[in-house]
Order: C-alpha cells, then structure tokens, then sequence
C-alpha cells in the first residue's frame, strides 16, 4: 500500500518544491544560481534599482541644469535690456539731437547722421528680440495665458501656419518656474511644427481638469514618426519630456499622416497651480 | 505547571541540538545576508540552546550545493529533527518558516 503511494508522494514533493522555487524567484529572493559547473549570481532585482536610482538622479539633474540655464536666460536678458538697451536709446537719442542742429548745407553729414541712426534703431530692435526670445517679459508681466495667446499670434505672423490657442484656465495663477516650463514646451512644439511638420494649422489648448492641467499642442501637418519619438539625440523632444516630467507631469506625443502630430502633457494641479482662482476660457 | 515541564521534556535532548539546520548562502548577497541573520534570530527567539546551524557558501563550495541538490540560494534545509524540510529565499516570512519546521504550534 505505501510503495503504491510512493510515486504520488514523490510527485507532490516534487511539485511544491517546484512552486517554492517559481515563488522565490518571482519575489526576488534568490541570489544565486546553483549549475553543475558553475554559480550564477542573480542580481537583477538590485540592478533594477540602482538603473532606477540612476534615472532619477539623472532627472533631478536635469530639472536643475534647467531651473539654472532659465535664471542665466533671465539674467542676460535684463542685462541686454538694461545695459545695451538703454545705451542704444541714448545714442539714438544723441544722433536726433544732432540731428536737429546740422544746417541744411551740410548734406552729407546729415545723411551719415541719418544712416547711423537707422542701424542704432535696427540695434534697439535686434536687443529687443534676443532679450524677449531669451525671457520673454509678457511671461513675468502677463502670465502664462496672455503669454501663450501671444506666442500663438506670433507664431501665425512668423510662419504663416494659421494658430489657435484655447484654455480655459484664464484666470489661473501659475507658480513662475511651472509657467516658464510650460512656456518653453509651447516654444518647442511650435518649433517643431514649423521646421518639420508641413502644417497649415496648428491648435494650443491649456485646459484645467479636476486634477490635472492637460497642454495639447496638435497639428495637420504629416504627422511625426517614430524615429525621432525614440531617439534619445532628439534634443526638443527630450527637453520637453524632462520639463513635463521635473513637474511631476507625463509626456506623450505621437502621429499620424492622416491626422498631424498631437503633443500632451498632463501636470498636476498641485504642482502648477497658486491658489485657488477658477475658470475664465479664452480662445484666439 | 506539570504541562509546561512534559512540554520542556518533549524537546530536550542530551546534547542540546534538537534542530540542526543547513544553510546555503552566496557570499554577503542581500537575500542571503537576510536569511542568516533571520535564521539566527527565529533560532534564538524559538530553539534557544538546541539548535545548531552549519553554513555552506556555495561561492566557495559549489560542490556542497549540488549534491545536497540546492538550486538556488538562498536554501534552507532542516536536517534534524526528520523529516527533512526545505525552504528556500530570505526568511523574512517567520509565521511560514515556524510552520515548516513544525515550531508554530508547540512554541507560539
């Protein structure tokens, strides 16, 4: 009687020492390989972590070289508005002063004068222009809303690519760094769009949910793809999706030929928003 | 009081060594470094004084290992009292370690 229930019992061993093995290896709790020839360290588990530990670490370095490179962007932008700016306005200034003063027999001093003052002009503008492009003031002074609407506007004059700008968090107030990073997202979509989507139409939309804020940045264009979705060279890509996520948000894009590309972001109200200022739609 | 001294002298054994455990670990690895040291204390919290544990690193001696039949580390096996019993990972689990070993009912 027990030899016949010795192969069942066996078999029962067998199979339970066989569950016990899956269940330690699923739980993580082997460190060793046992072979005939040889022992095999497991250590998938620890390199898991150290390869996430490392992520994060690589993250929160690049959330600081980014929060570090937009207070260097703000400082030479005050410095070339303050310093250079005010310089060229004098100068332009002076020349109308003197101007003013030459006879009108002295033609070809009144010419030079008038030369100098166009190319002092033309200065003030270009000034003007790197100053915005590197901290836009409308950002610190308008907030974000105004700011994008701006942006939108301007990029339709730019390029010609009709663009829409829709939210309905107009009277939301953003914590500054949030707002610059959501600013610079826009600015690299919409670069992206006008170097390489072939797009007539282009949509922003800053749209405030319960919990989340969702930026959407789409287009008719050819749609992006692959290739440049994965490629970790792929600087714009790569910003944006550091940006979205330094906020505690995530980042997804994808394309389409028949469809364009569509860009979103979804960052918590938590981490975005100032207060407690509700609703207000604008569209342009 | 009569109970408790029947119970003591179920378990007492004249060279104090009621459980003999093996245990096969890889070096300093962090499971293995878990089962040592939970081995150490379920003995010493349930089996103090009568039990003796022998440890086999099988970076130094696979062989061991592989004719004990040890697949992977970190394992235990409980040698005496028989039957032979076998649990394998970092012991963390103490209620399912005591039930193995057929200590949960006698010493909880």
């Amino acid at each position: 009687m027990s030899n016949q229930k010795l192969p069942y019992r066996e078999l029962e061993t067998k199979i339970k020492e066989a569950e016990e093995l899956i269940h330690a290896l699923r739980t993580g709790q082997v460190d060793a390989i046992v072979g005939e020839r040889q022992v095999t360290l497991v250590r998938l588990k620890q390199a898991e972590e150290d390869l996430k530990n490392s992520r994060d670490q690589l993250r929160a370095l690049v959330a600081n070289m980014l929060s570090v490179r937009e207070d260097e962007r703000a400082l030479i932008s005050r410095e070339l508005h303050d310093e250079f700016g005010l310089a060229l306005t004098s100068l332009h200034l002076g020349l109308s002063w003197i101007s003013r003063k030459l006879t009108p027999e002295q033609q070809s001093l009144q010419e030079k004068v008038r030369s100098l003052s166009a190319t002092t002009t033309s200065l003030i503008r270009s000034v003007k222009n790197i100053a915005t492009d590197l901290r836009p003031g409308v950002l610190d002074e308008l907030g974000l809303v105004k700011t994008l609407k701006s942006e939108a506007g301007e990029f339709e004059r730019h390029t010609g690519i009709r663009c829409m700008f829709k939210t309905n968090a107009a009277q939301a107030k953003f914590d500054r760094l949030a707002a610059v990073a959501i600013f610079r997202i826009v600015q690299a979509a919409l670069t992206n769009i006008a170097r390489h989507a072939q797009a007539s139409r282009a949509v922003i939309a800053l749209m405030k949910r319960t919990k989340v804020l969702i930026l959407t940045v789409t287009d008719d264009g050819k749609g992006i793809t692959r290739n440049p979705i994965a490629n970790h060279s792929s600087l714009g890509i790569t910003g944006m999706r550091e940006r979205a996520l330094a906020l505690g948000g995530t980042f997804a894009i994808s394309g389409s030929r028949s469809k364009g590309t569509m860009l979103t972001v979804r960052i918590p109200l938590s981490r975005i928003i100032v207060g407690r200022n509700e609703g207000g739609a604008t569209q342009t | 009081m009569k109970a408790r001294k029947r119970g003591s002298r179920k378990h007492a054994k004249p060279d104090g060594q009621n459980y003999v455990f093996r245990l096969f670990v890889a070096g300093d690895e962090s499971n293995s470094s878990q089962a040592r040291g939970n081995l150490a204390r379920l003995c010493e919290e349930h089996i103090k004084g009568r039990y003796k544990i022998e440890t086999v690193d099988v970076l130094k001696d696979p062989s061991t290992a592989y004719e004990n039949r040890v697949l992977v580390t970190p394992t235990l096996i409980l040698l005496k009292p028989l039957p032979k019993v076998t649990v394998l990972g970092n012991l963390n689990d103490t209620k399912q370690v005591l039930a193995a070993f057929r200590l949960t009912l006698v010493e909880l």
